[in-house]
This record gives C-alpha cells, sequence and structure tokens, in this order.
C-alpha cells in the first residue's frame, strides 16, 4: 500500500509545510480507497494526477532563498525597473528601437525559416530522394528534367535491391465533380504506397492501403469540404472525366490538408494503378517521355550517388543504342534539397532562390545588430547621469562584476520586455507581411518556441548591454566625485559602433536603391510589343478532335474564330489575335530540330494568326507579316526573330528557307525585331511563327512544351471599366461555348508576375532600410545628446563670444562627419560586390551607376543633418549663464 | 459592512463544513457533496476551496489525530467561524426573500 514515490517526492518538494501532511493523508485516503475498488493502476494514475492537480499557487513552498545570487537578481532587476520607469522618455526611445529591431528579425526570420523548413517534416526525409533525368546527345542536345518517365517506378524497384519503395507523383487537371456540373479541379496520380513512404497523415476511413482499389480516391480535409460540405465523403463518389470517359471513384480515406512547406501538394489522389486504362503503352513504356514525378525510399546507409551511377548503366544497357544518347543520367536529389536548389529544374512544387532567402535572413540580423548597437549607445550616452551612482556603489564596496550584472540586468530586463512586444507585433504583422511581400508566411505557436524567444532575448540583453556595462563598472571614483566625467568623449570604440551602423544603414540604402533601379526596368523595358489592357483566355477543342496535335490545334482556332466574331461586334473591343502562347511565359515551345550529322537547332516555336503582329505592334525588320486571307501564307509562310536570323545564319533571309533539311515546303516571309516575349532573365531566344505547324514539326526531332501550346486569344479592351471587360467577356464566352470553364488573365498582371520575386524582394529589403534607417536616428539622437551634453560649456562660452546657432551646428556636425563619411565610403565596395552578383540573375540589367551612391550618401548626411541641426538649435538657446554657471 | 464575494463552490463547501459541524475534513466534505448534490468534486480543488476560505476567515482550522488509514499522517479538520456562519446566513436571506418575490405567473407557464 504505498503510493507513487516520485508522485509523494514531488509532492514534498513543493507543497508548503504546514499543508503538506492533511494534503498528503487526504491523497492517501483516497489511494487506498481506489486501490481497494480500481485496482493499482488506476490508483497509481490517479494519486500522480492528484499531486499534479494540488501543484496551485496557493499550496506552493514560498521560495526561501538563502541563495545571494537570486537575491542580489531579484534586487538588480527591481532597481533596473526603477531606473527604467525613471527616465521614460530615454527608456522608450530604447526599447522602441530595440523592439523595432526584434520585430524585423523575426519577421525574417519566421520567413527564413518557413523557406528552409520544406519537407522536413517526413520522419524519413533523411532516405527520401526525388530521383532527376538528364539526357545527354552526342550532339549536344541536354534535356533535363526533374520530372521522369512513368517507367521508373518499376525500374527503380526491380532493379536496384537498395530501394525500398519507390513511388509516383503526377498532378493532372481534370474535370472533377458529383453531378453533371463539374470544376476544372487538380487530381493527383499517386502510387498506392505514397502513404507507406510520406508523412501525409490519414484521418478518417482506410488507413492502411487506401488506394489499394482501382477506383479508390483519397481526399483531403479541405476538398472533402468543398465537395461533400457537411455530409461524410466517406464511400461517396466523385465523377471524374478522364479523356472521353466518365470515370467514378468512391472515397476511401480523408488525409490531413498537406501544410505549406510541402514539395509535394494535393488535394485529391487516384491510384497509379489505373495508368495502364488511361495512358498509351508508348508513353508508360518511354524512356523519353517524361510526366511524373518519381520518389524513393533508400534503405539505412544507402550510397544515392552510387546508386545514381548504377542505375544509369542499367537503364543505359535496357535503352541499347538508341537515338546516338550520350549519357542518360538519373540522379537523385534528397528531398529536402528540392525547395532551395534551382539547379536541378522545376518539378512540381515551387523552387526559392537560396540567395533570396539568405538576403532576407542577412537583413534581419543586420536590423537587429543595428538595434543592439542602438541600445549600446544610448546606455552609454546615459551613462553620464549614471555616474554618481556608480561612484557611491563603489564607495560602499561593489566591485566591478556586481556593478556589470547590475546593468546588464537592466538591459536584459529591456531585452525581454521589447521581445515580448516585438513578437507580438510581429505575429500581428504577418497578414500585412505576407500582404506586402506577396508571400504565404504561417506561423503557428509551439511551446518549445518559448526557449528560442527566451534565449534569443537573452542573447539580445547580453550583447547590446555588455559594451555599456563594461564602460559604466569601469569609471573611477575619483574622477566621478571630482566631477571630470569621461563619458562624453568619443571612444575609439563608440566611434567603431557608429561607422558600422552607419555603414549598414548607406549599404541598405544603396541595395534598395540599386534594387528598384532593376524592377523598374523589368517592368517598363522596352518589351518590342505594347499590351496594355490586353487580355488572354484561354481556348479548347472541339471534343472529338483532339486526336494529333495538329488536328487538335485546327479545331481550336476554329472555336476561336467563333468567339473572335462574337467579340468583335463590340466597339471597345479591339486587336484580336490567337496564338498557342501569350507573353509572360518562360515555357513557350521549345523544339530541336537535328541532322543527320549532328548539328542542331533549338528554337522556340509559336503558333499565331496573322492578326498577332498588328495586334501587339510588334515591329518588322524586314520582309511583311502573314496576310488575311492568302492561303500560301496560311500553309507554309514562315516569320523568324532576330535571334533566328543569327541561330541559322542567314543573310538576307526573306524568300528563303530554313536550313533544317527535314523541314517541310516552307518560305520565310517576314523578319521581327527581337520583341522580349519571355522574363528579362534570359535574352530572347529564337523563334519561329507559323500558321501551320506540319511542315516545321516535319523536322522537328525533340522539344518540350511545358506550357500547354493550346491557343490563346488576346485582344484589347478600350472600354473605361476593367471590369466591365471581364463581364462583356463572359457574356460572349457564355452564348458561345455555353457552361465550359473560363480561364482568363490580364496580360500585364501575367507579365509583372514574371518578377514577382524581385518585387517581394524589394519590399522586404525596403522595409528593413526604412527600419534601419529609423533605428540608426534614434542612436543618433542619443549619441547627439552625448556630445552636446559633454559640450555644454564649450558652447556657452563661444555664444558668450558671439557664435550663432549655425556654428554650433558645425561644432557639432564636426564629431559626425569622419565617421559617416568613413561609412559611405566603406559601403561602396561592399554594396557593388553584393550587387552585383544579384544582377547576375538577369539577362538585361541596368548599370549601378554613381548615382546611387550619390543619392545614399546625401540621404544619410541628411538625416544627421536633420538630428544634429535640431539639438544645435536647442543647444544654442541655452542660456550661457545657465551653462556656465556650473562648478 | 462590505461584502465578501464567495462562489458557487466556496458556498457549497462552507455549507458543507458547516453541516458536518466537527468532523469536516477534505475527505468527508468531498463524500457528502457526492451523496447529497451527486456532484464528484476533485479532492485537489475542495483543499483549494478551503484554503480561500479560511483565509477570508469563514472556516476554522485545527489539526486532528492520526489515524492508521491516513498512514499515521493527522487530518486538518475544519469548523465554521461567525463570520462564515454570517455569509451563509445573509446569502440564504437574499435568496429567500427574492424567491418569495416570483410571480405565481411564472408557474403557470410551467
Amino acid at each position: 500500500m504505498q503510493p507513487p514515490k516520485y508522485a509523494d517526492w514531488f509532492l514534498e518538494r513543493f507543497c508548503s509545510e504546514e499543508l503538506l501532511e492533511d494534503l498528503q493523508g487526504d491523497l492517501y485516503e483516497f489511494y487506498c480507497r481506489d486501490l481497494k475498488h480500481k485496482g493499482q493502476r488506476f490508483a497509481d494514475v490517479h494519486y500522480w494526477w492528484l499531486v499534479l492537480r494540488s501543484f496551485r499557487l496557493s499550496a506552493i513552498k514560498p521560495i526561501k532563498t538563502k541563495n545571494s545570487t537570486i537575491i542580489m537578481t531579484t534586487i538588480n532587476l527591481k532597481i533596473a525597473a526603477r531606473v527604467l520607469r525613471k527616465d521614460a522618455i530615454n527608456s522608450s526611445i530604447n526599447l522602441f528601437g530595440l523592439t523595432l529591431g526584434i520585430t524585423c528579425f523575426i519577421l525574417m526570420g519566421l520567413y527564413v525559416t518557413q523557406e528552409t523548413s520544406y519537407d522536413q517534416f517526413h520522419s524519413n526525409k533523411d532516405r527520401i530522394y526525388r530521383s532527376y533525368l538528364k539526357e545527354t546527345y552526342d550532339n549536344g542536345n541536354v534535356f533535363f528534367n526533374a520530372i521522369t518517365p512513368p517507367r521508373f517506378e518499376g525500374f527503380y524497384e526491380e532493379n536496384i535491391p537498395e530501394v525500398v519503395t519507390a513511388v509516383q507523383f503526377f498532378p493532372r487537371t481534370h474535370n472533377v465533380g458529383r453531378s453533371e456540373e463539374k470544376l476544372n479541379d487538380e487530381l493527383a496520380i499517386i502510387s498506392p504506397e505514397f502513404f507507406e513512404v510520406f508523412d501525409f497523415e490519414l484521418l478518417r476511413g482506410k488507413q492502411t492501403n487506401p488506394l489499394e482499389s482501382r477506383e479508390a480516391m483519397v481526399i483531403s480535409e479541405k476538398y472533402a469540404q468543398k465537395y461533400f460540405g457537411n455530409e461524410d465523403p466517406l464511400g461517396q463518389t466523385l465523377e471524374v472525366e478522364i479523356g472521353d470517359d466518365v470515370r467514378r471513384f468512391v472515397i476511401s480515406a480523408i488525409f490531413e490538408d498537406i501544410p505549406i512547406n510541402s514539395s509535394i501538394k494535393f488535394d485529391m489522389g487516384i491510384s497509379n494503378e489505373i495508368n495502364d486504362e488511361i495512358f498509351g503503352d508508348n508513353f508508360r513504356n518511354a524512356w523519353f517521355s517524361v510526366g511524373p514525378e518519381t520518389y524513393v525510399l533508400l534503405q539505412e546507409g544507402a550510397d544515392p550517388t552510387e546508386i545514381g551511377q548504377r542505375s544509369e548503366e542499367i537503364a543505359m544497357g535496357l535503352i541499347g543504342e538508341a537515338r546516338s544518347l550520350e549519357s542518360y543520367e538519373m540522379g537523385l536529389q534528397p528531398i529536402t534539397d528540392i525547395h532551395l536548389n534551382p539547379d536541378i529544374p522545376l518539378g512540381n512544387g515551387p523552387v526559392a532562390n537560396p540567395q533570396y532567402v539568405f538576403i532576407l535572413g542577412l537583413i534581419g540580423v543586420l536590423v537587429l545588430i543595428i538595434a543592439c548597437i542602438n541600445y549600446a549607445t544610448l546606455a552609454v550616452g546615459q551613462s553620464i547621469k549614471r555616474a554618481r551612482e556608480v561612484g557611491v556603489r563603489k564607495v560602499m564596496g561593489a566591485v566591478k562584476v556586481e556593478l556589470m550584472w547590475q546593468y546588464l540586468s537592466e538591459s536584459l530586463l529591456m531585452s525581454g520586455l521589447a521581445m515580448i512586444i516585438g513578437t507580438t507585433v510581429a505575429i500581428l504583422l504577418i497578414p500585412t507581411f505576407n500582404l506586402l511581400t506577396n508571400s504565404n508566411l504561417q506561423y503557428v505557436f509551439e511551446w518549445w518556441h518559448m526557449f528560442i524567444f527566451l534565449g534569443a532575448a537573452l542573447a539580445i540583453g547580453l550583447l547590446a548591454g555588455l559594451y555599456p556595462a563594461l564602460i559604466l563598472s569601469r569609471l573611477k571614483i575619483l574622477e566621478i566625485i571630482s566631477g571630470r566625467t569621461s563619458g562624453g568623449s568619443m571612444h575609439s570604440m563608440r566611434k567603431g559602433m557608429v561607422v558600422f551602423q552607419f555603414l549598414i544603414t548607406v549599404f541598405l540604402i544603396s541595395s534598395t536603391l540599386i534594387m528598384r533601379k532593376q524592377v523598374n526596368y523589368l517592368q517598363n523595358e522596352d518589351l518590342g510589343y505594347s499590351y496594355k489592357t490586353s487580355l488572354s483566355v484561354r481556348l479548347f477543342p472541339r471534343p472529338g478532335e483532339d486526336t494529333t496535335f495538329v488536328s487538335r490545334h485546327r479545331s481550336t482556332m476554329a472555336n476561336g474564330e467563333l468567339l473572335k466574331r462574337a467579340l468583335t461586334q463590340h466597339p471597345e473591343v479591339s486587336d484580336l489575335a490567337m496564338a498557342s502562347h501569350t507573353f509572360g511565359s518562360n515555357n513557350w515551345a521549345n523544339l530541336v530540330a537535328t541532322e543527320e550529322d549532328g548539328t542542331y537547332w533549338r528554337f522556340r516555336f509559336l503558333l499565331a494568326d496573322p492578326a498577332f503582329i498588328p495586334a501587339f505592334d510588334i515591329t518588322m525588320a524586314e520582309g511583311r507579316n502573314f496576310e488575311e486571307d492568302n492561303l500560301a501564307d496560311e500553309r507554309q509562310g514562315v516569320i523568324i526573330n532576330q535571334a533566328a536570323v543569327k541561330l541559322f545564319e542567314l543573310e538576307d533571309p526573306i524568300g528563303k528557307k530554313l536550313p533544317p533539311s527535314n523541314f517541310g515546303d516552307h518560305i520565310i516571309i517576314g523578319v521581327t525585331e527581337d520583341f522580349k516575349y519571355s522574363s528579362l532573365h534570359n535574352e530572347v531566344d529564337p523563334l519561329i511563327i507559323v500558321q501551320n505547324p506540319e511542315p516545321i514539326f516535319a523536322g522537328v526531332t525533340d522539344g518540350d512544351m511545358a506550357e500547354s501550346p493550346i491557343p490563346k486569344l488576346m485582344f484589347s479592351y478600350n472600354g473605361p471599366n476593367l471590369v466591365k471587360a471581364r463581364e462583356l467577356l463572359e457574356t460572349e464566352w457564355n452564348t458561345t461555348f455555353g457552361s465550359a470553364e473560363m480561364n482568363w488573365e490580364f496580360l500585364d498582371e501575367r507579365i509583372d508576375a514574371q518578377y514577382e520575386n524581385e518585387q517581394r524582394m524589394n519590399t522586404l529589403v525596403s522595409v528593413g532600410t526604412v527600419l534601419s534607417i529609423l533605428i540608426a536616428m534614434l542612436g543618433l539622437v542619443g549619441l547627439i545628446i552625448l556630445v552636446v551634453n559633454s559640450k555644454v560649456k564649450e558652447i556657452g562660452i563661444r555664444k558668450v563670444m558671439g557664435a550663432d546657432t549655425m556654428a554650433v551646428f558645425k561644432l557639432l556636425y564636426n564629431s559626425f562627419a569622419l565617421p559617416i563619411g568613413i561609412a559611405i565610403v566603406l559601403s561602396i565596395p561592399m554594396t557593388v560586390w553584393l550587387m552585383l552578383q544579384w544582377l547576375d540573375n538577369f539577362a538585361y540589367r541596368v548599370d549601378i551607376g554613381v548615382g546611387v551612391f550619390v543619392i545614399s550618401a546625401f540621404v544619410a548626411t541628411a538625416i544627421v543633418g536633420i538630428v544634429v541641426g535640431y539639438h544645435a538649435w536647442r543647444a544654442s538657446r541655452l542660456n550661457p549663464v545657465e551653462s556656465l554657471r556650473a562648478e | 459592512m462590505e461584502r465578501e464575494s464567495i462562489g458557487e463552490l466556496e458556498e457549497l463547501v462552507l455549507l458543507t463544513v458547516g453541516s458536518l459541524y466537527d468532523k469536516a475534513y477534505a475527505v468527508n466534505i468531498v463524500d457528502e457533496i457526492r451523496d447529497n448534490t451527486q456532484r464528484i468534486l476533485d479532492v485537489t480543488a475542495v483543499h483549494s476551496v478551503l484554503r480561500r476560505l479560511e483565509k477570508k476567515g469563514f472556516v476554522n482550522s485545527v489539526m486532528g489525530q492520526a489515524t492508521a488509514e491516513r498512514g499515521g499522517r493527522r487530518k486538518r479538520m475544519f469548523t465554521l467561524t461567525l463570520a462564515g456562519r454570517a455569509v451563509l446566513d445573509n446569502i440564504m436571506a437574499v435568496r429567500l426573500e427574492l424567491y418569495q418575490k416570483l410571480p405565481k405567473l411564472s408557474f403557470s407557464g410551467m
């Protein structure tokens, strides 16, 4: 009859003595009762429960400290709080600066954490790899993809013993619904073992092997709500249009919504067992057609590099001597590497530029450092007032270490406060942050984050408080008593800090300016075509006529012609044109033509109607545009851009043919200038424009169409109200095509979206800059107060001698001119070096130019001027009698 | 007179302490409340209420004798103080007064 020992021990530890005896007795009585009626196990657990529930404030032993450190700490904190309250203005300046720094740091930190946390939540993350395929041909052609042939799943499982499981993920778009009305929605075709490899949690329904059946479907919570509302989706059916069939799937399980930081995202999944019904044998057995992403789960300790090499050898053996293939690299990339590795082509998940993540992290840290320095300078600035206090403490026998702790507790208290406010503000600001930067930051609090925040507060407090604590504790009693405080002069250390602070500020100002310049350039650069208020709407082929690429294209164009005719009736609509791609994409069809002897040409390919070139004001360098109703043009006319002229080494191209010998009958009728149809990150690629794809397709040996080449209709809207444009399009679409889903976009939005990343960066850096300027200004205020205080007598004497405000201003400004000058000079190489690296991302870029530095130097000096000016004005208004009377 | 506020659970425990007269200690109180109201209270909650009541001066406590069933530990016996009694009387009076004011009408609806 012994209650759990540790529970008793715990109770005896915390419970105050006068309560302990009867409390323990009461609990013991219950324990005996439980033991008799409910058994040992229940009694033990219940006892523990009661002990834990007894842990209340009213029962806890008062802390009887005999430990002097604890006493001193509490006293120190108490004094610190009093000091801070006494000098409320300075304390709030200090607190404000520190809070700003911490807020900025936390926001940037959350962003960086989210970016680096991608795919980290899989318990097998160290053993899961994504396969990529790099085909290299003798003629130098390279096809590099993170999506792989469907046969890879079987290949890995059969040929590589270290592969425990291989699974595939193939997101597709299909019409999905419960009845006739269907939505165009994304559906992933996944391997049945998917949930064994990844940590996507099945919440309800079949827990093991939910995709065993071909008719089974798993669905996310979000989509369960979307399609079934409050009904129970388990066992219900969803219809999916695949090809010409309507297939019915039964919901077998519901999985937890996939977190934002996952590279694999889907809301509906069906088994890839049905691949044999929906894809042809050609695709399923292909070595050179890619579609799904393949993930493998390796055994513990397996070497992915070696497996990659072995896979290549085995695959090369299976492929045989095909198509002058030089190498068939089947690499494995760790799943956690996907999100931040831009060297491997994009799969289905987003890939972030690690450079940006680094820059943002850096800004967060820099702003925090500025804030800490700020605290240090301000605290030292206030030290003169504290000199007497230090003196008295020293006389009373305080030693240096104790004094240091005293001042450190002030900064710790401050940083703790700033941390609480800063964290709260940062978390409240997340929606604003997302809006501003167009990102998707989410923060979920977990209890262990407390330790991080606490640790950070401690670190920041120490960092910010160490220097002032050192300075203050070092003051000499004699100097203090005799009133000769040296606190006013600028120590070289403090000068260094001012330089550093300004260095960062000026660097941030210059960088913001340069980035803004580049982003403006990207968005306002003359692209060689005009697109203001243009809309594009995606067309679709007539059902049943989509068997081959050419017939699909023709039937889509015919469909588009109907809509075009309907829209032409409206006077506010003009410049209607159809083409296989619209602007603002890097993925216009990319084709390759290869000769017997191995020479090859790679070019972009656009199918457009005769209205395309005039509709976008594209300038013809030579020759002419397609003529309407000119059958020869329609059949064999080819327009190329100047980059293509260079690629095909043509001279006087009009009337000639393109060199690839397998191209069908065609004739070059025109050459356009190099209009910049893709993003300015890249140079303009050679482009071939035709109306009839057949002659070119006859000679194309390879290529990829990452973006669907199904034609789009584009038109300008000249009416007064853009909302009307959409309504107009909707009406005409519905009368022409009935209930088919309409996908439309504004071209300018699409084009700007290409620079979204840069835009976002620029916003973030701007925010960082503004914050750092603010904080630096606060620091400056502190410093100037310090200098003014130390020069009160000097100013007084000068005033007596007839100096005016200007002279006082000069006197004060001189103390800062040198550090700021140094900071500006030092910032230039730093900025140039970092910004050149960033600008390397762009094929079309601005020069950094001297102007930027002139502006940022001016801004920095102006800021100093304003702050100094204000204080000079105040100092010069002091009556010299007041300042000279002392002593 | 400054009214000491008293919660529902406090009132219940206070009443029980009074009704158990000289046998009131935590375990007994829990049992008594269970028998009378079918409410199963956590003994720790009762402890905390008793401590609160004692602090407010409504109950007094003394340590009783040790018994074997408690592993030789003494009980803390609670008794109602005059102030505690006054609070209870006060509450009852207020309730009774209000209760008697209930119009007959409200019964007819039931």
